[in-house]
């Protein structure tokens, strides 16, 4: 069983060393020239009117959360996929109570309204 | 004289009549009637010519100035309005007399739209205020500049810097306060302030709007033009009439050919010179595939903004195969400088007809491909269809004309209305739209685009032989065997080198239909071998100047989805 | 931010008195490898002969991987869009990404015509690019105003940012601006890299 995990584990080691190495690399031999001027935020060339730190509207939260739900149940369905064939009925029962609690919470959200953009 | 003009004629005397005093004299510009009042009875004077049914000028194609310092001693500058009615095709010129030491005039914005920037303009360029104006600012020339550069007596070389450019706050003020409803239920500070700015990769090129956003929604578009404004107006007063053609070709540098060509006619008109029948389809060969280029720039920009790329690289294979053809013809690619007052610089190749005959047969498959990906895409008509939409009237008091105005549904094309340079013998339909909105304006390009290659496999058929230049030794250059083969000949090209054109003392204001819309120059002559004034009717100006009552309501992204829509060419735009 | 021309406004210009380049930041000591053509310094000489295996692998990755910024305006922006689609194309040579955000980008190719109302967005946005940058004119306008020798336009980008690389034309075929992006490439690998 442990042979099996050894691929996802090299993956994952890659995952952390490569962007590790980008960003120790650019540190390292990138020019560091901190200017007033270089650290201005960027608006078109125009100084921004806006601080940065304004307040945004909670619908866009709410798009964000509501996509962070259904890609995650997304996610669960791959292992399913992958299995198929072995977890048979039971599995299929699971998954479809699993969607079902979802679908259910799907359904509260587009009847209150966080579907539509207003 | 035609029955148009006679017509115009009559009715000067009801508008004579009308204003009674106010009125001071019955001129012509050309083929266009003028009619001089007196600038206290200039508003009063284009409220009758908008409202009486028997004129009808619904449309205000352009406001200029005429400083008349070196032409006269009264009064030095002449503010003109051109009129006209897109129906009947009546135009009308307005223009009143204003010292220089009060030059105040009532604005005309009241009666319709277009005039708001039209006068901004002539208060940048020349320094005329409009009383009543909302907001009179300048508009090309940047906000630390002082003078008004077009004035006779402002010196061409003397330039200006800036340190920081406008934060349009003022603006944005004044349209709080004009709409107020829009931040009612808003709370303070829930608005974001949002500069999408003249270096922006979907502002094409250097437009800038500041708008205020409420989540993603637009409650407020403020653009702001004039970061591209390289004072063409100010150089064609400085250049000789054959060397200002160059100039010509950067105003709409996607189709340069038919500015060229634009320019080319109304000088010629002022001159009073006609070009021969070879010359003049040539010409129109040559702008039709003008046109057709430009469309394809503008549906590929258009597209890249919805996220469809792959048109982009479709559309501009075909314009390299049409560049490659001008190329043979013209020398260069992209700014071509082809026609000369009196003609074209020279005449087509041999391979011309048979190649442009192949690469018109390219035109149709290209297009289909970007048809089949995009027209009946549910993603691309969930993002085109009903936005930024317009009414046909509220198009026309706008100043829309081209591609815009007849996406709105009023089937107006100069080529038809009024055609020139033999368009009445070519069969060609007008596209128009329903609802003018993206959808319609990017499928009449298209349409036209397929329109124009019926107009050039016509052109190629009908191609009479003959010579490109006009008969007149004193104002065309001759032909190079010409020059070098003959005395009269090489002196002939030195005169008309050293002493230039010199056109009668007059005005023209003529038009043709460029890929953009009614591209008119007004040309002042004093005689002498420079234009006195040489000012063009840009028709993307207008058309943006319409762009916050189509962006505002909408999202940001539909905003960009019509910016890249209405073709604003900066070139053109800020001139 | 104030990029003030001390030379008098009024009466033409004088032609051969180019002037320095305005920086408003510190002066030429502080880029040593990115001096602009023809103004190279004596020194230029020594240290660009010796470079070491980390200069040429960090140079090699940069030249090959230019990001533009195109900071178009005006027509040169459109033969700008002929170069990197499909017959040209400078995703060839690594430019692949043309980004407009200047701190994702290198390079910044200025195409067309900058006028002095737009001289202090394209000061700032030079400004705000992440070293280490170039910069290419292209076309006539941006190296030195063009035929537009007027009231109203920047007589060259140069006088307000420095410049690696002009291009003539007005404008330039598609295959010049190609040859800038090489030659540009080629003089980055055989200077020492900017560390």
């Amino acid at each position: 069983m442990g042979e099996s995990y050894q691929p996802i584990l090299f993956v994952l080691l890659l995952a952390a060393l490569i962007p590790a190495a980008f960003m120790l690399l650019s540190a390292r031999l990138g020019p560091k020239r901190p200017l007033p001027a270089k650290l201005t935020p960027y608006e078109s060339g125009i100084k921004p009117l806006s601080p940065p730190d304004q307040r945004l509207q909670v619908k866009f939260y709410l798009v964000a959360v509501l996509f962070l739900i259904f890609d995650v149940e997304a996610v669960f369905l791959f292992p399913w996929a992958v299995r198929f064939r072995e977890l048979g009925m039971f599995g299929l029962v699971e998954m479809f109570v699993f969607l079902l609690i979802l679908v259910i919470g799907l359904l509260y959200a587009w009847r209150k309204g966080a579907l539509e953009w207003r | 004289m035609s029955q148009a003009v006679q017509h115009a004629w009559a009715d000067l005397a009801s508008l004579r009549q009308h204003l009674g005093a106010g009125f001071v004299a019955e001129e012509t510009m050309g083929s266009l009637p003028v009619a001089r009042v007196r600038r206290e009875a200039l508003r009063e004077c284009l409220r009758f010519v908008k409202e009486d049914p028997a004129w009808r000028l619904h449309q205000l194609s352009d406001v200029t100035v005429l400083d008349a310092m070196q032409l006269r001693d009264n009064e030095r500058f002449d503010v003109l309005y051109f009129l006209h009615n897109l129906v009947t095709n009546r135009r009308l010129v307005v223009r009143a007399a204003v010292p220089e030491e009060d030059p105040k005039v009532e604005t005309a914005v009241p009666l319709w739209p277009a005039a708001n920037w039209g006068e901004r303009e002539a208060y940048d360029q020349y320094g005329i205020v409009f009383r009543g104006h909302p907001n009179l600012k300048r508009i090309l020339n940047h906000r630390e500049f002082v003078g008004h550069p077009l004035r006779r007596d402002y010196d061409i070389y003397k330039g200006q810097w800036l340190s920081e450019a406008d934060d349009l706050t003022d603006e944005l003020e004044r349209r709080h306060r004009e709409n107020p409803e829009r931040l009612a239920d808003l709370e303070e500070g829930e608005t974001m302030l949002l500069n999408l700015g003249p270096s922006h990769p979907a502002s094409h090129g250097t437009l800038r709007n500041l708008v205020e956003l409420a989540g993603e929604t637009v409650l407020f578009a403020i653009p702001e033009i004039g970061y591209l404004h390289r004072g063409f107006e100010k150089s064609a007063e400085t250049h000789e009439y054959n060397q200002v053609i160059p100039y010509t070709d950067r105003l709409n540098y996607c189709s340069a050919i038919s500015n060229n060509v634009g320019y080319a006619k109304a000088v010629e008109a002022l001159c009073g010179i006609s070009v021969p029948e070879r010359c003049q389809y040539i010409r129109v060969i040559l702008a039709e595939l003008s046109r057709i280029m430009d469309h394809l720039v503008c549906n590929s920009a258009n597209l890249v903004d919805l996220g469809a790329l792959t048109n982009y690289w479709y559309l501009f294979n075909l314009r390299e195969k049409i560049y490659n053809l001008i190329e043979s013809v013209t020398g260069a690619r992209l700014t071509n400088s082809y026609t000369r007052i009196g003609g074209l610089w020279s005449d087509l190749t041999e391979d011309f007809v048979p190649h442009c005959r192949a690469l018109l047969k390219e035109v149709e498959p290209h297009v289909k491909d970007t048809l089949k990906l995009v027209a009946r895409n549910r993603i691309f008509l969930d993002r085109t269809v009903g936005v930024g939409a317009i009414s046909v009237d509220d198009a026309i008091a706008w100043g829309y004309t081209g591609p815009c105005l007849r996406a709105a549904g009023l089937e107006h094309d100069l080529r038809k209305n009024d055609p020139y340079y033999f368009y009445d013998r070519f069969n060609f339909d007008i596209p128009s739209g329903h609802q003018g909105d993206t959808y319609d304006r990017i499928m009449v390009r298209f349409e036209e685009i397929r329109q124009s290659v019926r107009i050039v496999e016509q052109a190629l058929d009908q191609l009479p032989g003959g010579p490109v230049k006009a008969d007149y030794p004193l104002s065309v250059m001759p032909d190079k065997t010409q020059t070098y083969g003959n005395i009269e000949g090489m002196v002939n090209h030195f005169k008309v080198v050293m002493h230039g054109i010199t056109p009668p003392r007059g005005e023209v204001y003529d038009w043709t239909e460029a890929p953009n819309g009614e591209l008119g120059f007004y040309i002042v002559s004093d005689g002498t071998m420079r234009p006195y004034k040489c000012k063009v009717r840009p028709p993307c100006f207008y058309v943006y100047s319409s762009f916050p009552k189509l962006a505002e309501g909408g999202m940001v992204a539909d905003g960009i989805a019509i910016l890249g829509s209405l073709n604003i060419v900066a070139g053109e735009l800020d001139r | 931010m104030a990029v003030k021309d001390s030379r008098s406004s009024s009466g033409p210009q004088t032609a051969g008195s180019p002037g320095p380049s305005r920086l408003a930041h510190s002066g030429p000591s502080a880029r040593v490898s990115l001096t602009p053509a023809g103004q190279e310094t004596s020194t230029g000489l020594t240290d660009a002969v010796i470079l070491t295996k980390l200069d040429e692998v960090v140079n090699w990755g940069r030249k090959n991987s230019l990001w533009p910024l195109p900071f178009g305006t005006a027509c040169c922006a459109i033969e700008f869009m002929g170069v990197i689609s499909s017959v040209f194309d400078l995703s060839r040579f690594g430019a692949e990404l043309v980004r407009f955000s200047p701190r994702q980008a290198d390079l910044m190719i200025v195409a067309g015509t900058v006028t002095y109302k737009q001289a202090p967005i394209l000061k700032r946005i030079y400004d705000q690019m992440c070293d280490p940058k170039w910069v290419i004119a292209m076309g006539v306008c941006a190296s030195s105003g063009g035929f537009y020798d007027n009231y109203c336009t920047l007589q060259g980008i140069d006088k307000i940012i420095p410049v690696d690389y002009y291009i003539a034309g007005c404008p330039p075929r598609p295959e010049a601006v190609l040859q800038a992006v090489v030659d540009l490439q080629g003089r980055m690998s055989s200077r020492k890299a900017d560390l």
